[in-house]
């Protein structure tokens, strides 16, 4: 699991983890920043349909290794993931 | 080789290394203490009845350290330990074998046995780890979510589906608190240090 790698210049670095990752097919990928945080899961959906109510919906996301809130509405304000951000998608967990 | 962090005395680290008790319990031991808990987590060869073969875990390891080192350190105060440490073992773990090891010293008994099960609770509420259980066959894997008990989501490709909770007791009926999103509550093992 390659955390390493930067995002090309107007990109950010998404991360998926556990089942996050089978939804996708991949563990990561480059999308295009700016992107408003309210924003992600449409642009999510757009990609992988179904993943909003099949997974992101019981998720938790970090940016830059820290927990943020996602708005209930997309026109809300929240924060903006930047170019060279990364931002991970975190499944309920199952360590032990 | 493991990724590990340590401030003061708590220690914490990853590993796709086989895991070694005995150098777990060296961490914490002290001439304060005199007593050191142990809880060794092993894979077990069935999930409610169904035959596994092996798992799997994956983390995201810096984000993963960060969650083991706040719970560790959080425990340590709560309890008064004199050291703990925690190590959670990453990639295919054969069934029978250490997945996680928690250590903890504290100069009497009771607080390093309460401390070790509260520990081992909050890792397993928080700490990003994902447990993949491969049944063997054609099944392939299936994803676990501790919150609920419950079968996760299966790994065929472009056929995932969310299967209903069907763990030994049944799903966890709680309601989700605010911002919790999904992910599990922290059992605390004494509820009366809030009464009078």
């Amino acid at each position: 699991m390659s955390t390493s790698s930067k995002a090309p210049p107007g990109h950010f670095k998404i991360l998926y983890f556990g089942p996050a990752e089978n939804h996708t097919s991949k563990s990561s990928e480059d999308l295009p920043a700016p992107l408003p945080i309210a924003k992600l899961f449409s642009t999510l959906e757009e990609k992988y349909g179904g993943i909003k109510a099949n997974l992101l919906e019981s998720c938790l996301i970090t940016v830059n290794l820290e927990y943020v809130d996602i708005p209930e509405n997309e026109n809300d304000e929240g924060m903006v993931i930047q170019e060279g951000d990364e931002v991970a998608i975190i499944p309920p967990v199952s360590s032990g | 080789m493991a990724k590990e962090l340590q401030e003061g005395n708590c220690y914490v680290a990853l590993t796709h290394d086989h895991l070694n008790s005995a150098s777990m319990i060296d961490r914490v031991r002290s001439p304060n203490a005199g007593a050191i808990v142990l809880f060794a987590g092993t894979t077990r060869d069935n999930f409610a009845g169904k035959p596994v073969k092996e798992l799997q875990y994956t983390s995201y390891e810096p984000r993963a350290l960060q969650t083991m080192l706040t719970i560790c350190k959080s425990v340590l105060e709560r309890h008064g330990l004199t050291s703990i440490a925690m190590i959670h073992r990453l990639g295919i773990v054969p069934i029978g074998e250490e997945s996680i090891l928690i250590t903890v010293s504290s100069p009497h008994r009771q607080a390093a046995w309460r401390a070790g099960e509260e520990a081992l609770e909050e890792c397993k509420a928080k700490v990003e780890v994902w447990k993949k259980e491969e049944f063997g066959g054609e099944e392939g894997g299936v994803w676990r979510a501790n919150r609920d008990g419950a079968l996760g989501v299966r790994v065929n490709d472009g056929n995932v589906e969310s299967e209903p909770p069907a763990g030994p007791h049944g799903p966890i009926l709680r309601p989700g608190r605010l911002g919790e999103r999904g992910h599990g509550a922290v059992v605390h093992l004494n509820p009366q240090s809030s009464g009078p």
